[in-house]
């Protein structure tokens, strides 16, 4: 039963689909405060390679290493978003280009690459990583038992992460007053709240979530560095934050999707079924399905707004940008 | 009005002070080096990937290592096929390299060569040949084959996972041989192939072991580049068989052996060639006897039995008393391809030579198409 | 004392120079100190990068292979965004462009010189299946309002995907299956001769060729230019880009342009394409780590932002940032590490970002002791994203 291809599947999901919840909740907080972010891929790898750094070099137990790995990672993150805040916020540069731009700075042939070799850490595998921490038992039990209690402690880390997102944007004042930064920024800014502060904030939080979803990669997924290691994650979390009409608990289901279609064509060929193409659709659908979710939603609001890049309550680039 | 027009001039002057510093600053010291003989290598990935790359930027280290000062190495890494390839080698060569190893296919073919007649090119698992184009690989297959041999025999189970890259010959061939020596200790072991259609992407590969082991692995082996199916391996406490590099640190206790590239070796006779003017194109297909390819240091798990079996079958095939691709041969559905006695070409033959193999042998699992 | 950031009522022109030159100067001087700081001699890496991309022997050869298709995806981006279309697709209508110009040149080529009508016909395809690809998006922009960035940025993985998929997981028409070489690694058919797109040969430097792509950037340059500056078309399409607004309220058909607008853009996209197989390839590459890893549609974007959407300052800084490309190639090495390029790009980048705010912008220091208040530094909806 556990064996099952669905319940391999679902597992599957959950596992892979982490980092792509992690630094999409993180781009949901910024573009929800109005700022768009492309560099996801950029500064998640950013965070792998200091995340992984961290637990090269620190001696002592592995809860301690690992902890400081995720701070240092966070850390990293923040600070590749606050170029990318300083440049769009204050100066008013294009979010879509300084986002591109971000990417290139940070990413696979840039700052991420460059420490990764000046640092040496490639060519060995994490000392700490995080691993299981239920016993086997547990671990075999029908279906949850894969699904549920299979997975290591930043899966956990990221369920708690979308509850306390989606309280902090339903029931919280700064949350509410996200919302209407995001939405009508001048009338925020009317009722006295600061947008500026906002759109920093939210844009910092962003990386911070980024570069733990980055961590999550060598730390957890596969404990070792190598340039380029995140292999594209950050894109699909900017996308995984569309599909989920940029809400939390949607993200979950939607990285969850997207992980375990990543996951299928294997587990195809392990069991020797042949769909045809499998390759080219189980690549294609999470993109797919996408843009099938946003011209629905779109046409359902049914308001054009021209100029506005997207129709529903998108706060991002309609102001500044 | 002036604030303006001062704005202006600083700029200008800025720029053209910069031009005027780039254009008359004296070249980079390293022009004194002229003695050295500049040879580079082109990498597809980057040069520490603990896999294919990596063995060839060890090649290069050696080379240095060896030769010294007499000689003069850069790599680089990271180069797509195509613009980017074209852009590397014209840099490469109006910099004074004057011989250039290209890692991946596709990097050189005969128009390349040809317009850069006094570099000479040396390419990894092509097939041109050219006056200043020669082609190098090896054997891989033969202690692919051995390293099969232990996974069998460390086999608790009938089936092993193979986690392969690109269906093309140069995979299928080693799958063949990986399968063949598996059967050789464990006589009827299935070997249950996932192609991963990249030769180095590390989730790709644990999702592929991890499908695997679904599917009743009980050891696992790859020919692809990272060591993430061995981490995997490792966490399942299940048996592991690496490829490329000695990747046992990733894995301690799963680890049992790999087939490696020597490439140091085939670089320096090569590199002392063209400095002495004897060089000549061809085409190198290395082998165990002349240290090409051989087996990485074993685990703990390999048993005494199988080491001594091992030994034993390596040193017929150093004396080519016996070859894993040596008939009868039989495909997945059972029709013999290569008659008994018959030994498989490398490069004459059609589908039944090294690099045209298209098909898997009996007991393999997977589509040869991917 | 307060610093505060007017936007400026006219954009003098020589700011327009200077400034970008100026951020130039800055990124430059910020770069030297990362170099100078990971233990390399600035001034001979600049030197090592201005000769690698322009001076010398092939480097202009180079460095206008690079620039090709950065002209045709920079000016595919400015055509798009001159009317705050959003068009991130440009990777993947480089793509289809690719992918159907390749079919054209197939089908229609055969043996011999170049010819111009099989040339005609590539160029023809090419730019079909860009705008083609590019009209998904705009049929759902203008009849759903669905944004287009999020739109064609998705699209660019599925058109990646099956780019791949024509030449390494399936035997189509374009790869190539006869012959031994097709055996050892997955290729595409290599076009037939009179497919094949000539350059110029320039003598100098060692022989420069001239690609014809580069002749039909610069010529999609011209005519871009004259679209939007000088017909009404091209004045609407201003006008909608400057204000929506009024353009709706002056009977503008808002959704013929913005079909007209992504079409236009994909085919420009899509002919930076079908030049990669006619011009460098000769052959559809569907390598993952070819064409695809070259991401030459998301660099078109800032080359595109660079030159402010005028199409010949495009051209310009595609040429320029080719060069640098081209150079970041030479640099890199044993003791250059392939990070420390990207790095300096990045800085490049961010500081012509950071200039822009002083052409728009005017920043002020106000004493405190003024009674004006400056305005709050949010609304600015002119900005160009």
């Amino acid at each position: 039963m556990n064996n099952s291809l669905v319940v391999a599947l679902i597992a599957s999901g959950v596992a892979y689909g982490t980092p792509l919840l992690f630094g999409a909740l993180g781009e949901l907080l910024a573009e929800r405060s109005g700022v768009l972010n492309l560099g996801v891929e950029g500064m998640m790898l950013v965070g792998a390679v200091m995340g992984f750094w961290t637990v090269q070099r620190v001696h002592g137990g592995s809860a301690l290493a690992l902890v400081l790995a995720i701070v240092v990672a966070a850390v990293a993150g923040t600070a590749m978003a606050a170029i990318h805040a300083f440049l769009v916020i204050t100066l008013r540069a294009s979010q879509i280009v300084s986002g591109l731009a971000l990417t290139i700075f940070a990413g696979a042939a840039g700052l991420s690459s460059y420490l990764g070799n000046d640092l040496n850490l490639s060519g060995l595998p994490a000392s700490h990583a995080f691993h299981p921490v239920f016993p086997n038992s547990m671990q075999s039990w029908p279906i949850v038992g894969p699904i549920v209690f299979g997975q290591n402690p930043l899966v956990y880390a990221s369920w708690v992460c979308v509850i306390a997102v989606a309280f902090y944007l339903a029931r919280t004042r700064p949350g509410l007053n996200l919302r209407a930064v995001g939405e009508a920024p001048g009338a925020a800014d009317a009722m006295g709240i600061d947008v500026v502060k906002y759109r920093y904030a939210h844009t910092l939080a962003g990386g911070a979530f980024a570069g733990i979803a980055g961590a999550t990669v060598t730390l957890a997924i596969t404990p070792q560095w190598v340039s380029g290691i995140t292999g594209g994650a950050g894109w699909i979390a900017i996308a995984l934050v569309i599909f989920a009409f940029w809400r939390p608990e949607l993200c979950l289901v939607g990285a969850y999707f997207f992980g375990a279609m990543q996951a299928l064509a294997p587990e195809l060929q392990a069991r020797n079924i042949s769909l045809g193409p499998t390759e080219l659709w189980t690549n294609s659908l999470p993109y797919a399905a996408t843009v099938i979710v946003l011209v629905v939603v779109s046409s359902r609001g049914a308001r054009r707004r021209l100029g506005a890049p997207a129709a529903l309550g998108v706060p991002y680039v309609r102001e500044e940008a | 009005m002036t604030r303006r027009k001062l704005a202006l001039a600083a700029a200008a002057f800025v720029i053209a002070g910069a031009a005027a510093v780039l254009a008359l600053g004296t070249s980079p010291g390293r022009a004194k080096s002229n003695a050295a003989f500049k040879v580079a290598w082109i990498y597809v990935g980057p040069h520490n990937d603990g896999g294919w790359s990596q063995a060839h930027d060890e090649g290069r280290q050696y080379v240095q290592k060896m030769l010294g000062s007499k000689v003069q190495t850069t790599y680089k890494e990271n180069i797509a096929v195509g613009a980017q390839l074209q852009q590397t080698v014209a840099s490469l060569v109006s910099q004074g390299y004057k011989m250039i190893f290209g890692t991946s296919y596709g990097f050189f073919d005969k128009a390349l060569a040809a317009k850069y007649p006094n570099v000479l090119f040396e390419q990894a698992t092509g097939t041109d040949v050219a006056k200043n184009l020669a082609e190098y690989f090896g054997r891989a297959e033969d202690t692919v084959f051995l390293s099969g041999m232990a996974a069998g025999a460390a086999a608790k189970c009938n089936t092993i996972g193979y986690v392969v890259a690109y269906p093309i010959p140069e995979v299928i061939r080693h799958a063949n041989a990986f399968a063949l020596g598996a059967q050789v200790m464990h006589p009827g072991v299935k070997v249950r192939l996932v192609w991963t259609n990249s030769w180095f992407d590390p989730a790709k590969e644990k999702k592929a072991a991890q499908s695997l082991v679904a599917a009743g692995a009980c050891v696992l082996g790859q020919n692809v580049d990272s060591p993430a199916t061995g981490q995997y391996a490792e966490s399942q406490h299940i048996p592991w068989v690496g490829y490329d590099s000695d990747a046992s640190k990733f894995a301690p206790k799963s680890w049992l052996t790999a087939s490696v590239y020597n490439w140091g070796l085939y670089y320096l006779r090569r590199v002392k060639a063209a400095m002495n003017g004897t060089w000549k194109p061809g085409f190198y297909y290395g082998t165990i006897n002349d240290g090409f390819t051989k087996l990485a240091p074993y685990g703990p798990g390999v048993s005494a039995k199988a080491k001594a079996a091992i030994a034993k079958k390596e040193k017929q095939l150093e004396n080519g008393s016996w070859y894993e691709f040596q008939g009868p041969l039989y495909d997945q559905s059972g029709k013999l391809r290569v008659k008994k006695g018959v030994r498989m070409q490398v490069l004459k033959g059609g589908t039944n030579s090294l690099y045209g193999m298209n098909w898997l042998v009996k007991g393999v699992i997977g589509s040869p198409k991917g | 004392m307060r610093v505060t950031v007017e936007r400026r009522l006219r954009q003098p022109r020589w700011l327009a120079v200077a400034v970008p030159a100026g951020s130039l100067v800055f990124a430059f001087g910020v770069a030297a100190i990362v170099l100078v700081a990971t233990g390399h001699d600035p001034v001979s890496s600049y030197r090592q990068l201005f000769d690698a991309a322009f001076v010398s022997t092939g480097s202009l050869d180079q460095t206008l292979i690079a620039a090709t298709p950065l002209a045709f995806t920079g000016l595919a981006a400015a055509a798009a965004f001159r009317m705050r279309i959003f068009n991130i697709g440009a990777e993947g209508q480089l793509y289809m462009g690719a992918i159907t110009g390749a079919a054209a040149g197939l089908y229609l080529g055969g043996r011999g010189g170049p010819s111009a009508f099989v040339i005609a016909a590539m160029v023809v395809a090419g730019c079909a299946g860009g705008a083609a690809w590019a009209s998904i998006s705009g049929v759902f922009r203008a009849f759903f309002g669905t944004s287009e960035i999020l739109t064609s940025l998705m699209l660019n993985y599925v058109a990646g995907y099956v780019l791949t998929y024509l030449i390494f997981q399936s035997e189509s028409y374009w790869r190539q299956t006869k012959g031994f070489n097709a055996t050892v690694f997955p290729t595409g058919k290599p076009l037939p001769s009179s497919a094949v797109w000539p350059g110029l040969t320039v003598h100098a430097q060692g022989g420069i060729v001239l690609p014809l792509g580069a002749g039909l950037a610069v010529l999609a340059a011209v005519v871009l230019w004259a679209l939007y500056r000088r017909t009404r078309f091209g004045f609407e399409v201003q006008v909608l880009g400057d204000s929506a607004g009024a353009a709706r309220y002056a009977g503008v058909r808002t959704r013929r342009k913005i079909l007209a607008v992504m079409a236009i853009s994909g085919a420009i996209a899509g002919l930076g394409g079908v030049s990669q197989d006619g011009d460098f390839r000769h052959a559809l590459d569907g390598d993952p780590n070819g064409l695809q890893k070259q991401a030459y549609g998301y660099s078109g974007i800032v080359v595109a932002a660079l030159g402010r959407y005028n199409p010949f300052a495009v051209v310009l800084i595609a040429f320029l940032i080719g060069g640098l490309d081209n150079a970041g190639n030479t640099l890199q090495g044993a003791d250059f590490p392939s990070g420390l390029v990207g790095v300096i790009q990045g800085i490049i980048l961010f500081s012509a970002l950071g200039g822009e705010l002083l052409v728009r912008h005017r920043v002020r220091v106000v004493r405190r002791a003024s009674a004006v208040a400056a305005a709050p530094p949010a609304a600015a909806p002119e900005a160009s994203p």
